[in-house]
């Protein structure tokens, strides 16, 4: 077992010296003082200093991101960081790391616990919404600098390949006329996968049974399985199913079509004006931080999203690039924020 | 011939020198991160993900293969060793690897679980290469009703392993269910028992609680029962490269069968997303355990009953590559790691992702063959060094145990609340143990409560709350009937017995 305890040794030196072989990887090292030292400085004594000179950025960036690796976020914070680094954007390092849990309570929870700290720094997602509203995680969006919102995720309704309607009217008819009610999939309870469906169900006068999965694999296998009638995807994740003729695209959620499903009519070239509800892809500072930071993180951020990766990254994950910068990107928390508020309480997920 | 040219195109992807050599340094780091408690292959593959992003996708693909494998390798070594499991899948295999190692038989109980993986996992891609699309089909006809029947068959087949005392054995099964409901509730979105904590909202995970209830729970009995002052060699009895360190021939002889049921058993449960390869361990095990001419064997070291969940949970890990090769479905938490590699790499999954990309699908499917016998001759290598590592003195491993454990728990996902569950746990399955209560029972009702709980309210939404969907769809009405006939065949066998007994007895 000694041999054993050795062993581990070795392999956490072998993996550090492979980790610092590969970009990703070497954002994860995490030089334990420094974050630390940012931490424990007082606001207050940090505001006077950025009044007397604006030096930014003097530290080491930390990146928080609320969910696990591999995932949409992580993906998102990655490319930035990537970014920032190759076009020597931020000049000191960039410290990445996942704190995952709670739906981003844990992650987005650290951030509020470092309020006026110009060096801390996340992404967000839907659940940057959600999260607060159904789980009183003792933040909301109003806790945070917003810096940008850099793209947005819509979904997409699919069937099977081989279900009897073809285009989203003669779905919406299906489920007029039949007895049993249409059961739609989507991930989660508390989401804008069964906002959506909700959405649509409202306006077009039908009635739906939402029912709730895990995963995307959880989901499509339902699907396919004949076992529920339809389901909200994520465009990349449902692209290959729906070249190979397995799923149907009926509408998808977005204010205007995505070049990877031209054929796709949105929901509200289809009349229903509502059904559209983008999830903030954006970037957020930790609250009460210097206007000056603010303002650099925007002028950086817009150089990020000149760049020639990051609009590869929209591409391949199938998102709509919409840019909106400081309280523009506030205004528009507020009012999705309020959507979702709506909503949930209508269909009684949250009490009011 | 399709699956020889199929192969062929593979081999030629895979068997290049670079290419080996990524799988055997795959197979050697998974086998390191699968050794520490905790990490089985969902963890080692997403730890270990970044490192394969600089490589091109097929030589990646090739490298993770290796990590899978070898995590589960090492994984098991733990599960014999230390008694403390690294993932759900193996832990069926501490019930009978522990006891073997505890008799001084650790040598060939390692030999064994290697072979037994090996063919596992061989027979996995022999299955996959000649009948993927048969078994793709079988897959896509799962949904939420077909789960939750399989749930219920899987929670019937707990009842075998819970021990001597069956009504403990249930006590246990509902302590672990309780533990399960901790956390968000996927239908309606609602938290129930987090206590305001924002770690608990996604539950309580089940690595700590394995981690503790065995790992912690078997040193702290140890120490209760004073085996720490003991000398090494009568704890753990070890014969290095002598009589009594390979297998002997009635170890082969016996479980030759049991390793083919099990691989063929593990593969088809673990081609169903989701249901994967704990419960195809589960069922191996109770079906060996049925079939055994000495069943009270079980539980006390039977060779059989460590070869059968091995084999079974390297086939299902096998089968779970085919709902994501064909259907881009993933089946369990390491393919979907796996999925998100794909993405990453710019590969679709997806039903057009092995006719648009060949080369990357069947050199994935051939470098797990590869990896599976590299993972052979090292284990078969490193074996020694890990047996000569119980030859420390018990006092002096102890610490180092409690380290791993702690180290595993919480570099998992930094929780510092996760590693208070795991010692809590700990001390928890200390007395479970004292007092015959089953922690294996514990686990795997956490794994397979939720399941069961999610599947069927799933079920019940998409039908409108009517129960007839239980018999309209034919697979869930065959699984329906299989779960009936589990339960009622041993009522019936017990009455003819007495009836027979009876009529004896009235004879004589």
């Amino acid at each position: 077992m000694k041999k054993l305890f050795s062993m581990s040794v070795a392999l956490i030196l072998l993996l550090a010296v492979t980790a610092c072989g590969s970009k990703p990887a070497a954002n994860d090292a995490k030089p334990a003082d420094q974050p630390q030292q940012a931490a424990t400085q007082p606001a207050a004594e940090k505001k006077e200093e950025q009044k007397a000179e604006f030096n930014y950025p003097e530290k080491n960036l930390n990146w928080t991101i609320a969910f696990g690796p591999g995932g949409g976020n992580d993906i998102m914070s990655r490319t930035i960081i990537d970014i920032l680094k190759k076009h020597d954007l931020y000049s000191k390092d960039i410290i990445a790391e996942n704190r995952q849990g709670g739906s981003g309570a844990v992650g987005w929870g650290y951030l509020n616990s470092h309020k006026g700290d110009p060096y801390q720094i996340s992404s967000t997602s839907g659940s940057f919404i959600t999260t607060p509203l159904v789980s009183d995680p003792g933040f909301n969006y109003e806790s945070f600098t917003p810096v940008a919102l850099m793209a947005t995720d819509d979904m997409v309704l699919v069937v099977k390949g081989d279900a009897p309607y073809n285009t989203l009217e003669e779905f919406i008819e299906a489920a007029k006329t039949r007895d049993k009610k249409m059961a739609i999939g989507g991930i989660g309870a508390v989401n804008v996968d069964a906002i959506l469906p909700w959405l649509l169900a409202k306006e077009a006068g039908f009635e739906i049974e939402y029912v709730p999965f895990q995963g995307d694999g959880e989901n499509t296998s339902a699907l396919l399985s004949n076992s529920i009638d339809a389901m909200m995807a994520n465009p990349a994740e449902a692209l290959g199913q729906i070249q190979a003729g397995q799923m149907k695209p009926l509408a998808f959620s977005g204010q205007v079509r995505i070049p990877q499903l031209p054929d796709v009519p949105t929901f509200i070239e289809k009349g229903y004006k509502s059904v559209t509800l983008p999830m903030p892809r954006g970037v957020v500072l930790a609250g009460d931080v210097p206007k000056e930071v603010q303002d650099w993180w925007v002028d950086t951020m817009k150089k990020v999203t000149e760049t020639e990766e990051w609009k590869k990254y929209i591409n391949d994950n199938s998102l709509t690039e919409y840019l909106l910068f400081g309280d523009d990107f506030t205004k528009y928390l507020e009012e999705t924020n309020k959507v979702f508020r709506d909503v949930l309480i209508e269909t009684g997920a949250l009490k009011q | 011939m399709d699956l020889l040219s199929n192969l062929a195109l593979g081999f030629s992807v895979a068997v290049t020198p670079l290419n080996l050599l990524f799988v055997t340094v795959g197979a050697f780091i998974g086998m390191l991160v699968g050794v520490i408690p905790g990490f089985g292959p969902s963890a080692g593959i997403a730890i270990l993900l970044p490192i394969t992003l600089s490589l091109d996708p097929t030589s990646a693909i090739i490298m993770l293969a290796g990590i899978y494998y070898g995590s589960m390798y090492g994984g098991t070594i733990t599960s014999i060793l230390i008694n403390t499991p690294g993932e759900s899948a193996t832990v069926a295999s501490t019930l009978d690897g522990y006891p073997l190692a505890r008799q001084g038989r650790a040598g060939p109980a390692l030999v064994m679980q290697a072979i037994a993986s090996f063919v596992g996992g061989t027979v996995g891609v022999i299955l996959i290469c000649s009948l993927a699309p048969w078994f793709a089909k079988v897959a896509m006809s799962f949904g939420p009703s077909e789960y939750f029947m399989l749930v219920v068959l899987g929670l019937l087949m707990l009842t075998v392993m819970m021990g001597e005392n069956q009504r403990y054995g249930i006590v246990s099964a509902l302590f672990g269910f309780a533990i399960a409901m901790v956390g968000v509730d996927v239908v309606s979105g609602q938290q129930r028992f987090t206590f305001g904590s924002a770690e608990l909202i996604n539950g309580i995970d089940f690595i700590p609680v394995a981690i503790g209830l065995f790992g912690i729970g078997e040193l702290l009995s140890c120490v209760y029962e004073g085996n720490h002052r003991e000398k090494p060699q009568d704890m753990m009895k070890v014969k290095m490269f002598g009589k009594g360190f390979w297998p002997n021939a009635v170890d082969y002889i016996e479980t030759k069968w049991t390793m083919f049921r099990g691989s063929v058993l593990g593969f088809v449960v673990g081609v169903l997303p989701g249901a994967g390869a704990t419960i195809a361990s589960l069922m191996s095990y109770s079906l060996e355990k049925k079939m055994s001419k000495t069943p009270e064997k079980f539980g006390k070291g039977a060779m059989a009953g460590l070869v059968a969940p091995e084999a079974a949970n390297n086939a299902a890990s096998s089968g779970a590559m085919i709902p994501l090769l064909t259907l881009g479905i993933p089946g369990s938490g390491s393919t979907a790691v796996l999925l998100g590699a794909f993405l990453m790499w710019g590969l679709q999954p997806g039903p057009l992702l092995m006719i648009e990309h060949p080369e990357f699908s069947w050199g994935l499917i051939t470098s797990m063959y590869m990896g599976n016998i590299v993972l052979l001759l090292v284990n078969i290598v490193a074996i020694p060094i890990f047996v000569k590592a119980l030859q420390v003195p018990y006092k002096l491993l102890l610490p180092v145990i409690v380290v791993l454990c702690v180290i595993g728990t919480y570099s998992l996902h930094g929780s510092i609340i996760e590693t208070w569950i795991m010692l809590i746990c700990g001390v928890l399955g200390f007395f479970m143990k004292l007092y015959g209560y089953s922690p294996a029972a514990t686990v795997l009702a956490l794994v397979l409560g939720p399941m069961a709980e999610n599947t069927l309210r799933q079920t019940l939404i998409a039908s409108s709350g009517s129960f007839s969907v239980f018999v309209q769809r034919p697979v869930t009405l065959s699984l329906l009937i299989i779960v009936l006939i589990a339960i009622v065949f041993p009522i019936i066998m017990r009455i003819i017995n007495k009836s027979r007994k009876n009529n004896r007895d009235i004879v004589a």
